[in-house]
């Protein structure tokens, strides 16, 4: 009772970063009002490459480690984006998980080598505690990503 | 000397009122040294399941998600479904998430756990909590200087700063310089 009441009251000390909505505030305050749809941006994605957008869906992965990034669901089954902070900004938590979402940023377009695409798998590998299978890089890639300023992560239970 | 009955009262107190908060820091610390090794925030608990028959119907429609939890022995509450590819199901619980393999019947279930106060430290050591916090761990971090500085002149003589303090103090400081000269 004492371990879980100490517990209770260090979350309620270190907690202050609730948004009046509810839910947890990441970064900066979220400055636009209006969404835009994952699967939008994905049609087309050369096309939004250095717009801050707005961007809604649930959480479907965070970054284990550090939580560093983590991958909002679209509109559209089978496809996600992948939101990237930079280390310690904002730390998403894993219990983000199946929670909605509404991250602003900044489309990015990632071009790499090979060797760099190789990098990013094995670290990804590791990141999920998969085998790494170096065959799933067939060589140069471009990803495209949000580069997370703002977010809002609701009602995390 | 009065000024090192000053210094020891104010390295003794110093050292009363930061033991708390080092003892935090040192707990975080270590575990955050070895992110690499284990997730210093959550642990994660992988189970593997079947099911013998997938559900008919939209796999992310709430009957089938309850069907499929149900025939887990989970509660029916959840939180939101996903499908990363055609052949997968992801089913995201409060406690965790359940992978469904809709052509196989084989489920990973993953349960996430928080680990009580390590997490709480983490929040505080690595300033995730920023605000009025940020301002407390500078705080700290002075009350940590002036602790090292006025532990430096508690001692007089052979075991003080003019002896042996000397020496261990120097070996304290070219610990750091070591490690970059190598790393660099």
């Amino acid at each position: 009772m004492r371990l879980s009441a100490l517990c209770g009251l260090v979350a309620a000390a270190v907690g202050c970063s609730s948004s009046e909505s509810g839910g947890a505030k990441y970064g900066e305050e979220l400055t636009l009002s209006e969404t835009t749809r994952i699967s939008q941006v994905l049609n087309d994605p050369e096309s939004y490459v250095g717009q801050r957008l707005l961007v809604e869906g649930t959480v479907v992965n965070v970054c284990e480690m550090r939580g560093c990034w983590l991958e909002l669901a679209s509109d559209r089954d089978f496809e996600k984006l992948r939101i990237k902070v930079d280390d310690g900004v904002m730390v998403f938590p894993m219990s983000a998980r199946g929670q909605k979402a509404r991250v602003e940023g900044v489309f990015e377009k990632l071009t790499l080598t090979e060797e760099e695409a190789l990098e990013q798998a094995r670290h990804q590998a590791e990141e999920h505690g998969t085998e790494f299978d170096p065959s799933v890089v067939s060589g140069p890639a471009t990803i495209y990503q949000l580069k997370g300023i703002g977010a809002l992560i609701e009602d995390q239970g | 000397m009065k000024w090192r009955k000053w210094n020891n009262i104010i390295h003794r107190d110093l050292g009363y009122l930061c033991a708390g908060l080092t003892i935090v820091y040192v707990v975080s610390g270590i575990a955050v040294n070895h992110v690499r090794d284990w997730n210093p925030n959550f642990k994660i608990e992988n189970a593997n399941a079947r099911i013998e028959t997938v559900p008919v119907g939209d796999p992310r429609s709430p009957t089938v998600i309850r069907e499929i939890l149900s025939r887990l022995g989970a509660s029916g509450e959840y939180r939101d479904s996903f499908r990363p590819d055609s052949s997968t199901l992801q089913i995201f619980t409060e406690d965790g998430l359940v992978s469904v393999d809709l052509i196989t019947g084989n489920v990973l279930l993953e349960r996430v756990k928080s680990r009580t106060l390590l997490r709480e430290a983490n929040f505080l050591h690595l300033n995730h909590a920023k605000k009025l916090w940020t301002y407390m761990a500078d705080l700290y971090a002075i009350a940590l200087g002036l602790l090292a500085i006025t532990g430096l002149f508690v001692l007089k003589g052979k075991k003080g700063i003019t002896g042996r303090g000397a020496w261990l103090t120097g070996m304290g400081v070219l610990i750091p310089v070591v490690f970059l000269w190598l790393y660099l």
